[in-house]
């Protein structure tokens, strides 16, 4: 019998003790000895993985900061068809969704159908009014519906910059500067592995571990301006249709940094639509500006005589007796229209495009060790190293090489039997206009990363295939060579300085006795040059005495050149003179 | 310190009893540290989870608003994309120049 106070605080005593035992014993129980089973099984229930929707990609914008490259917000769509009951939900949801995902009835409502899978996939991307539309229909009506927030790249300009643009699929293969810098494009997603609760959210004490951590893509600036890309692209369609050409190329470089200013190149395509476009049409997304080797011909004359005067085997008072034709290494080398000059001199050999007298500076003036050392010095059969996709090298055939032979040399020194890309052409002929001082190509001018750091491309320098005076030097025989035989790549108030060339095409046994791809490079104005053009035309099928650099590619480089000064402010240099 | 008194029932006196209030006073005092130290760790819990779906809640919400920003952002680009600034020149009676003149100005 409890009497008193103290007896029952005692008791009230005890029975918490118990309690407290009994509770403790369980503790003890549950966490201690079959913790590992209770553990694995709340594991099987809790422990799944989380995130958030994916942060977007990059974004690639022009020089002047407007988009090129964007992110469009969309779903990928799916149902979760185990929880479709009747018929004729079925029916009615594929009439619905049908429109919005763009897909006919009935394969919507086979896919609804299944019975071997408890969820399938009915669209990857879908954006705009139509994801408004699925949200309201799953928060009304079809609840199964699972909508996945994501992203696809949208091409703010179409097609323009295509080829330069690219794209690639989601392993980082593909064309352009999508593919070169997937990584850096891609984002971070924000997704771990942990308890969560049956909303899929995650936990308080997961969340307090900061595992989700999304970052964005890095931003890409690039070098490009797309009025000047817009413009360009237009005259290159222009020329092609009054050319009849079946493709070409523009380069726009500033030789003192090596900035591209735009890169235009024909067949393009629609980035957007790519996966509409047939496996036999999937060659127009590699670029021809640097994935594509041409012989350059002519043009490369004047990387012939640069290295020439150079290696010193050239000088200014130089001349040769231009017979018409020179026989080396079983080859017999003739000039373009079969004719003798007589005696001529190295602005002689440039302005009347000699191939007599180009063949006589490679194998008479330097040699092959000397040739081909400065081929290799200005860059050709290497990588510019480029920040696109797919780059290559061209072919440029040693002596070393077992299908090298003597009569190489020869034609070589006129850019036949060496293939370059324009992008390398341009390069070189780049450290010509920048006195000697070959800068890298580059397109991506700034880096913005995510948490707001911006890294900014610093130019550099490839090298110095040839020295500063004779650089000038070759300037100034291109500048003598515009003016006194390219009429129709004269720029009104800017000296300009160029070379044309017209180049047969290889085709297997031999070349091709039509066919032939018609250029232009040139830059200006001299003697400080603030851009480098080079203007190259596939196949143009105009009359055959007319398919020639001159008559094609100069007009061309000329329209382009002209108006370039004026979208980039340059001034001109000299007074203009009114017919 | 202990109490001591007497309780009687019916007229009849009980034993005396004896209570030692320190040991009651920490007995109570044990029983209102340990409920507010079990309702304090409620009340954090609670807290806690509210934070976190708050946090969560935040976390979707910057995701909701940054696929708003690329939205409305690919629709200003798809607005001032060139071929729709030509379309809209056009309209407005814009026409490409044929001819650009600089005007020489002298300088002071």
């Amino acid at each position: 019998m409890l009497r008193g106070p103290e007896s029952r605080l005692r008791l009230v005593s005890v029975l918490f003790a118990l309690v407290f035992l009994i509770i403790l014993g369980r503790l003890v129980w549950l966490q201690v000895i079959v913790r590992a089973e209770w553990k694995e099984e709340v594991d099987v229930l809790l422990d799944r993985p989380y995130g958030l929707p994916a942060p977007p990609p990059g974004v690639i914008v022009d020089r002047n900061g407007d988009l090129l490259v964007g992110n469009a917000p969309v779903y990928a769509v799916g149902a979760d068809v185990s929880l479709i009951t009747t018929i004729t939900d079925t029916l009615q949801a594929a009439a619905d969704l049908s429109p919005l995902l763009g897909r006919d009835v009935t394969s919507v409502q086979a896919d609804l159908a299944v019975e071997d899978r408890t969820w399938v996939r009915l669209a990857w991307a879908i954006g705009g009014e139509a994801a408004y539309k699925l949200e309201d229909l799953k928060a009304e009506e079809w609840y199964w519906l699972t909508l996945e927030p994501t992203w696809e790249r949208y091409y703010a300009e179409g097609a323009l910059a295509s080829h330069t643009l690219g794209f690639s699929n989601d392993e980082g293969y593909g064309y352009g500067i999508e593919a070169f810098h997937y990584r850096l494009l891609k984002p971070q997603p924000a997704v771990a592995q942990g308890e969560v609760d049956a909303a899929s959210e995650p936990y308080p004490e997961e969340m307090a571990q900061g595992k989700l951590r999304a970052v964005q893509g890095t931003d890409l600036t690039l070098t490009i301006d797309r009025t000047i890309q817009a413009f360009v692209e237009g005259e290159l369609d222009r020329a092609m249709a009054d050319y009849g050409a079946y493709g070409g190329t523009i380069l726009v470089v500033n030789p003192k940094t090596g900035a591209i200013l735009a890169s235009v190149s024909r067949p393009a395509y629609d980035p957007a639509r790519r996966s509409e476009y047939a496996d036999e049409q999937r060659n127009l997304f590699v670029d021809p500006a640097i994935s594509v080797p041409y012989e350059p011909g002519s043009v490369f004359k004047v990387i012939t005589a640069a290295a020439a005067v150079d290696s010193g085997g050239v000088g200014r008072d130089w001349s040769y007796y231009d017979s018409g034709a020179v026989e080396y290494g079983g080859a017999v080398i003739r000039n373009f229209d079969r004719q003798a000059y007589g005696p001529q001199d190295l602005q002689g050999l440039l302005s009347s495009s000699l191939n007599v007298g180009a063949a006589t500076l490679s194998t008479q003036v330097m040699g092959a060790d000397v040739f081909y050392r400065y081929v290799r010095a200005f860059g050709f059969g290497q990588l510019t190293g480029i920040e696109l996709a797919a780059e290559v090298p061209g072919f440029v055939h040693l002596p070393t090489d077992w299908d090298w032979t003597d009569s190489t040399l020869a034609t070589n020194s006129f850019g036949q039997g060496i293939a370059v890309t324009p992008l390398q052409m341009v390069t070189a002929v780049s450290a010509l206009a920048n006195h000697g001082t070959m800068m890298a190509p580059y397109i991506v001018a700034e880096r913005r990363y995510s948490d707001g750091t911006v890294v900014p491309t610093t130019p550099r320098p490839l090298g110095q295939p040839v020295s500063r005076a004779t650089a000038d030097y070759i300037a100034e025989l291109m500048a003598n060579t515009v003016s006194d035989r390219y009429d129709k790549a004269r720029v009104p108030g800017y000296p300009m300085a160029g070379k044309s060339g017209t180049a047969q095409i290889p085709v297997s046994g031999g070349y091709d006795p039509v066919e032939v791809v018609t250029s232009f490079i040139g830059f200006g104005p001299v003697p400080d040059p603030e851009v480098v053009i080079l203007v190259k035309l596939d196949r143009p099928q105009i009359e055959p005495h007319l398919r020639w650099g001159t008559q094609t590619a100069a007009p061309l480089f000329q329209s382009v050149a002209s108006r370039l000064f004026v979208l980039l402010g340059v001034p001109p240099t000299v007074a203009v003179v009114e017919p | 310190m202990s109490v001591v008194w007497q309780q009687s029932t019916h007229g009849v006196p009980r034993r005396k009893e004896q209570l030692n209030q320190v040991t009651a006073r920490a007995f109570v005092i044990g029983i209102v540290l340990a409920t507010a130290l079990v309702g304090g760790y409620l009340a954090l819990g609670a807290a806690n989870v509210r934070l976190s779906n708050e946090v969560w809640a935040l976390h979707n919400g910057v995701a909701r608003i940054q696929r708003e920003s690329s939205r409305l952002e690919t629709e200003i680009a798809r607005l001032s994309s060139i071929p729709v600034l030509q379309v809209r020149s056009v309209a407005l009676g814009f026409t490409p120049a044929e001819s650009v003149e600089y005007l020489e100005l002298e300088t002071p």
